[in-house]
């Protein structure tokens, strides 16, 4: 059936309305008398998440000044290339779906046997690559529509999303309000940060328990100091729904949290840099006390003290970062350049988790025509997570990356594995297929030298062949080794629980940026952009400087252009398209830098740390610091359009 | 004035004549994708914004979502399954490959054969011409500082593209 027949369908169905009361605005949303859009209230989960470390009522109590600030973003779509799609088939009792996914084996599948009534194991996803996620496409709904309309009709059902609806129906970046309180001591210390965020949700809660906590991430760890609070609110709106999005709430909290240090540098009449340089959190962690039981996995969004990461090159991306961008040497108090354009500098650090992973599963397996094939349950989103991966798995065999391929996202065939979420795919699943294929290695040496009757001291492995020294010279191809073994035994299938008992896992940057600011037209020009990154031991470099460049480029648009607008009245998105939303395309793409500290960090696979969602968090405020500095104007609202910013030039006097 | 509900129509798509029998308001991207199977050609917005439907139309890039298909017939069409030669990958294809050009792929066929036609023309480019000559197309991944390397080392291979 064609697409123009269901849709000639669809139009005879008659909906009839009942109009309710209905909030585009939070505030609004959040007053105790207010409709209520679910039972329960517009507040998700009844109150506020409050987590605190120490007490910022004595940290405020000993500051001698405090700084308090205002910062909002907007509503943001993650517009993958490839809209959402959906297709399911039955056949009897079994049902296969294909789709969209990040999670097959964690999120769509348990999803489709609770909606369906029927068990997991009857149930196959099906994700075989993604035309770009950015974390977005993480909802269930169109695999179980899909199901229940093919067992319907007894026929393969597919749904795909219009553009227009993946910018509606799609999930957006949470809309933000965030007032940030900090206290400086008499010394110059961090004494308090006290960051309170209330977001827009829409109608449906989504992933937003997760986004409001990543968003205060940055106020309870960035900085160091032994009193931080972070209070968050998720307010149901009926604008379009938001979920996650590339590093989910951590680019609206780190917006404010940058913006607000700088100006903070600035009042106590220090360079931005130097201010950044004393007071971030350095590798042994914030001050305070565990609390985690030894032995327990720390949480890699931690709140209490006392835990060392397992590396912080936090100092050296700064370093590193502000060299390239010749910080020192260009560097002028704000307002100085003569204009009409007027340029400027601007710096932004960034944190994020990275360590901790649902369970993660991988299966290696070598064949006797000398291929290895690597099972990997999760899904390459397209952020080359499967070569780097396959890189690792070759790595640990010790042998030619050209005999291993790789497969993933298909429940039937692969282990179970985590969503592809929180940056942890190189942690986790690499460990995961580090440990499958090393072990795989100790087997297939173990049976050599039992055939040989060798001790292992006396055999060496060379990209699979084993070398006999003693007692004769003597070396057994791959291919008879792998002869040697079972077909069991050629193939390992492990799970592992990622994580550490003693560290703190996370990344780290540091970004500068230089903009040229027309003071006749409020446009900005990005003249140069330095990223720099301490994301352990990189693994595949061409992948990563994509990850980095991609991850800016896709942030200028947040920190400059991009917005979905919503009308105040009724709701509905005014501009749903790639055009109108005003994402960023090769002609403003910046002379950008991309800098990898690449020290192996201990806990990782071969030193790896996680890299997806790092770029993206201090674009905006970097921006946003190198246009204050350019002009003398803060903006503290996403995005800084040439609007707002000619909105704000004459009060100073352009030119 | 009778519309002609069905017509019979053929495409000399990627060398080869194609003859079918197609409805007069199809676009050229849902007669490739949904009768012939060549998905390849990506529907990223089917409004003309993004360029992931970009086809070779007598050699010159069009969005296939914006052509008639009847408007397109008799005509010589190349989609990115006829770019390859003999199992060879063409010079662009190859670069993109070299240079990581490449995120989640979506994008790509339509920036290759953006690329191919342009590099059919020009030489020798600066970095700004590729920029002006790709800023029809769109990559969310926003992998463009590696597809501006891809495309600049693809000119340096010197290799033009004939049907």
């Amino acid at each position: 059936m064609r697409e123009e027949v269901a849709e000639a369908a669809l139009d005879l169905i008659q909906v009839e309305y009942e109009i309710l009361p209905a909030f585009f605005d939070p505030m609004q949303a959040m007053k105790p008398d207010a409709f209520s859009i679910h039972p329960g209230g517009n507040i998700a989960g009844g109150k506020p998440i409050v987590l605190e470390r120490g007490s910022v009522e004595e940290g405020f109590a000993q500051a001698e000044r405090t700084f308090e600030g205002t910062y909002t973003t907007q509503v943001h779509c993650a517009a993958g290339m490839e809209p959402r799609v959906a297709l399911a088939q039955w056949d009897g009792d079994f049902l296969t779906v294909w789709k969209s996914s990040r999670g097959i084996h964690m999120l769509d599948r348990p999803a489709l046997a609770r909606g369906l009534g029927i068990p997991a194991q009857q149930v196959r996803v099906i994700c075989p690559a993604m035309g770009g996620g950015f974390g977005s496409k993480d909802e269930t709904r169109m695999g179980t529509l899909t199901a229940l309309l093919a067992r319907k009709c007894g026929k393969p059902v597919r749904m795909e999303y219009t553009r227009q609806e993946e910018f509606v129906a799609g999930r957006t970046r949470h809309p933000s309000i965030t007032h940030l309180k900090v206290g400086i001591g008499r010394n110059g210390e961090i004494t308090a940060i006290h960051a309170r965020t209330i977001m827009s949700k829409g109608a449906y809660m989504s992933s937003g328990s997760a986004v409001i906590r990543r968003c205060g991430q940055g106020a309870l760890y960035l900085y160091q100091t032994p009193n931080a609070k972070f209070e968050g609110t998720l307010v149901y709106t009926n604008v379009p729904p938001a979920g996650s999005y590339r590093a989910l709430g951590a680019p609206q909290g780190q917006f404010a949290l940058e913006v607000h240090m700088d100006k903070i540098a600035e009042a106590l009449g220090l360079n931005p840099l130097e201010f950044r340089r004393r007071h971030h959190v350095k590798p042994e962690g914030q001050p305070g006390r565990r609390l985690t039981p030894p032995g327990e996995l720390v949480s890699d969004q931690p709140v209490e003290g006392g835990i060392p990461f397992s590396s912080n090159r936090l100092s050296e991306c700064v370093r590193l970062g502000s060299r390239a961008m010749g910080w020192q040497r260009r560097w002028r108090p704000p307002n100085s350049s003569p204009g009409p354009k007027k340029r400027g500098l601007g710096m932004a650090l960034g944190l994020y988790r990275g360590g901790l992973a649902q369970k993660a599963g991988a299966e290696v397996e070598a064949r006797l025509d000398g291929s290895v094939e690597i099972r990997v349950g999760t899904i390459d989103v397209g952020e080359g997570a499967f070569t780097t991966l396959l890189q690792i798995g070759a790595e640990a065999l010790e042998i030619e990356p050209a005999r291993v391929t790789i497969l993933g996202g298909d429940t039937a065939t692969t282990p179970e594995a985590p969503v592809t979420s929180g940056s942890s795919t190189t942690f986790s699943m690499g460990t995961a297929v580090q440990q499958a294929a090393a072990t795989l290695k100790e087997r297939i040496l173990d049976r050599v030298c039992a055939q040989l009757g060798a001790d292992r001291e006396n055999v060496k492995w060379n990209k699979g062949a084993i070398q006999m020294n003693r007692p004769t010279k003597k070396t057994v191809a791959w291919k008879q080794a792998l002869a040697l073994l079972s077909p069991e035994e050629r193939r390992v299938r492990l799970a592992i629980q990622p994580g550490s008992t003693e560290f703190v896992i996370n990344s780290f940057a540091a970004h500068f940026a230089e903009v040229e600011v027309d003071t006749e037209t409020g446009k900005v020009a990005v003249v140069k952009y330095v990223a720099a990154h301490d994301s352990g031991r990189i693994v595949n470099p061409a992948a990563a400087q994509n990850q980095v460049e991609g991850g800016v480029m896709q942030m200028l648009g947040y920190a400059l252009t991009e917005e979905l607008l919503v009308d105040p009245k009724t709701g509905i998105p005014l501009n749903g398209n790639f055009l109108e939303h005003k994402v960023p395309v090769i002609v403003d793409l910046p002379p950008l830098k991309t800098i990898f500290v690449n020290a192996p960090d201990p806990a990782g696979p071969f030193g790896a740390k996680a890299l997806g969602e790092p770029p993206s968090i201090p674009v905006a405020p970097a921006i946003s610091n190198a246009i204050y500095n350019a002009i003398g104007i803060r903006f503290q609202d996403l995005p800084i359009t040439p609007g707002k910013i000619l909105d704000q030039l004459p009060l100073k006097g352009r030119g | 004035m009778k519309i002609k509900k069905r017509w019979k129509v053929f495409f000399l798509i990627n060398g080869k004549r194609r003859s079918l029998t197609i409805e007069p308001h199809w676009t050229l991207l849902e007669v490739l994708r949904d009768q012939l199977g060549l998905t390849g050609t990506k529907k990223g917005c089917d409004r003309a914004e993004c360029g992931s439907c970009t086809v070779l139309l007598e050699r010159e890039p069009v969005y296939s979502c914006q052509v008639l298909a009847v408007q397109a017939r008799g005509q010589r069409i190349t989609t990115i399954e006829g770019l390859t030669r003999n199992g060879k990958l063409h010079p662009v294809q190859q670069s993109f490959i070299d240079h990581d050009g490449v995120q989640c792929g979506f994008c790509t066929p339509g920036f290759v054969l953006t690329a191919s036609a342009f590099l059919d023309r020009t030489r020798r480019p600066t970095p700004d011409q590729v920029k002006q000559a790709l800023s029809g197309n769109i990559c969310r991944c926003n992998a463009y500082v590696k597809i501006i390397e891809s495309v600049l080392s693809a000119s340096k291979r010197g290799k033009r593209i004939r049907d």
